[in-house]
């Protein structure tokens, strides 16, 4: 009788939601990012802190694809954001500190508009519910022209919520917002979360993101200096006597 | 084909889009009609009162009031990308980049061709032009030249989009670029207003069509890397 031999393929594990070797931009002559290697599992919510300049922005926009890397890799779920933005673009969702409205249109034109290009058919759009999430409804027809910063905050979140990304990428989200609004950001850092997507959130707020984040990261001046919690782990710069053990490691 | 319809409905979308903020955005386009149609006038003031000099004069004088308010046009469209980084958000919809030039230039089209139905009779009645029977070949002429100046004007108030001077630099860069689409057209503008006597109007509205492809392509195959930074 012939045997059978059955091979099993290893599991290869999921690549990580954020991996960066040695990444690094400059403008000009100055780096914003001067090498950063992180590595952020999937469907961690990470608070990535730090002061003014530190590059958390410019980290985030090259996530984001809005920005080309100068040196390193960045991968989003294992894809190179360089290469291959086009790939990348329809799993992360960004929301920077402009908030890339258009003044004339009306509130619901905007989130019309962002539906379209997020190949969402109209009738389906979500357009009515996303502006009652946000708390919007009232000021669907609106020009975008006469809103409040606050107001445009909230409308910028309601269009990631068009969106369908694994990968969600906040800059300062609660810039601008009222007591009401920064719930709101707290109620969609929980339903992303939920939904199974990686949060990264850049912000000031530290005291605020830390209660729901898995993990943390602190930068300054272009670098990643301090990692901890759970789902983020760095290769840190070396201190001054190469005693400490590197790479620091943060992980469950 | 669905990837086709696709693409028509972001760049319908886009076009879509900056129709209703040029309608909307504070009299912009009305300034810049006005201005085409003031360039018009002070040519006429120039040339003095003599009407067959201003007739012969009406074909290089309506291209070239074209040009300047379609500079006006084709940048205003672009800013209104660059108002709170709405270009680096457009960019970052996971749709083609020839879509998003697509849109582009198309709402760049549109606003051409209300430019040039706006100039036309102005050059006709302030110029005293005889049109006659001219007025098929006096539209293709309009509409392949808008094409054109729509697709390279696209381009290139992407490139200057960016920068600090843009306003200089658009018309540095571009105006060079377009001098073979002013010059075919102001021929067949020419030819056609005169009756076609050497039968070269095809030949300049075919060198037009041939510009626009050309441009085009060029434009959907290179924008993507102006909205990279």
């Amino acid at each position: 009788m012939p045997q059978t031999t059955i091979y099993v393929a290893p599991r290869t594990p999921p690549p990580p939601a954020v991996a960066t070797r040695e990444l690094a931009r400059l403008f000009g002559r100055d780096a914003a990012l001067a090498g950063v290697s992180l590595r952020v599992e999937r469907g961690r919510l990470i608070a990535l802190t730090g002061p003014n300049g530190a590059g958390k922005t410019t980290l985030l926009r090259i996530l984001a694809t809005s920005l080309r890397p100068s040196f390193g890799v960045a991968e989003v779920d294992g894809v190179d954001v360089a290469t291959h933005p086009e790939l990348v673009r329809p799993r992360v969702a960004y929301l920077s500190h402009a908030t890339g409205l258009y003044d004339d249109l009306t509130a619901a034109e905007n989130l019309r508009f962002a539906a379209t290009l997020l190949g969402r058919p109209s009738g389906t759009d979500g357009v009515a519910d996303t502006l009652a999430e946000v708390g919007l409804a009232l000021d669907a027809d609106r020009r975008v022209r006469g809103f409040s910063a606050g107001m445009r905050r909230r409308l910028a979140l309601g269009r990631l919520l068009l969106a369908s990304p694994s990968l969600v990428l906040l800059d300062e989200p609660h810039a601008a917002l009222d007591a009401d609004g920064m719930a709101l950001v707290d109620r969609l850092l929980g339903r992303w979360r939920d939904a199974g997507a990686t949060v990264l959130v850049a912000s000031h707020h530290a005291d605020r993101i830390h209660d729901q984040a898995d993990g943390w990261a602190r930068m300054d001046a272009g670098l990643l200096v301090e990692v901890g919690g759970e789902g983020v782990a760095a290769t840190l710069p070396a201190p001054a006597l190469d005693s400490a053990p590197a790479p620091v490691r943060a992980q469950r | 084909m669905s990837a086709l319809r696709a693409d028509a409905a972001v760049a319908w979308a886009i076009a879509r889009k900056d129709a209703l903020s040029e309608l909307r955005g504070r009299h912009a386009a009305g300034s810049t009609l006005f201005f085409a149609a003031l360039v018009l006038l002070l040519f006429g003031f120039a040339l003095g009162p003599d009407s067959r000099r201003l007739a012969e004069a009406a074909p290089g004088l309506l291209w070239l009031a074209i040009v300047f308010g379609g500079l006006l046009t084709v940048a205003r469209l672009h800013q209104l990308e660059a108002d709170d980084d709405a270009l680096d958000q457009l960019a970052r919809y996971p749709v083609e980049r020839h879509a998003i030039y697509a849109g582009k230039a198309l709402a760049g089209l549109a606003a051409m061709l209300v430019l040039g139905a706006v100039v036309l009779p102005v050059v006709v009645i302030l110029y005293g032009v005889e049109v006659g029977g001219a007025w098929p070949a006096l539209l293709a002429t309009l509409v392949l030249g808008a094409i054109g100046f729509a697709a390279v004007g696209t381009f290139y108030a992407g490139v200057t989009v960016r920068m600090r001077a843009r306003e200089v630099m658009l018309p540095l860069l571009m105006l060079p670029v377009v001098a073979p689409l002013l010059l075919a057209a102001v021929k067949a503008t020419a030819a056609a207003l005169g009756g076609d006597p050497f039968g070269e109007l095809g030949a300049w509205l075919q060198l037009l069509a041939g510009f626009d492809v050309v441009m085009l392509i060029a434009g959907g195959l290179t924008y993507g890397h102006l909205l990279e930074e």
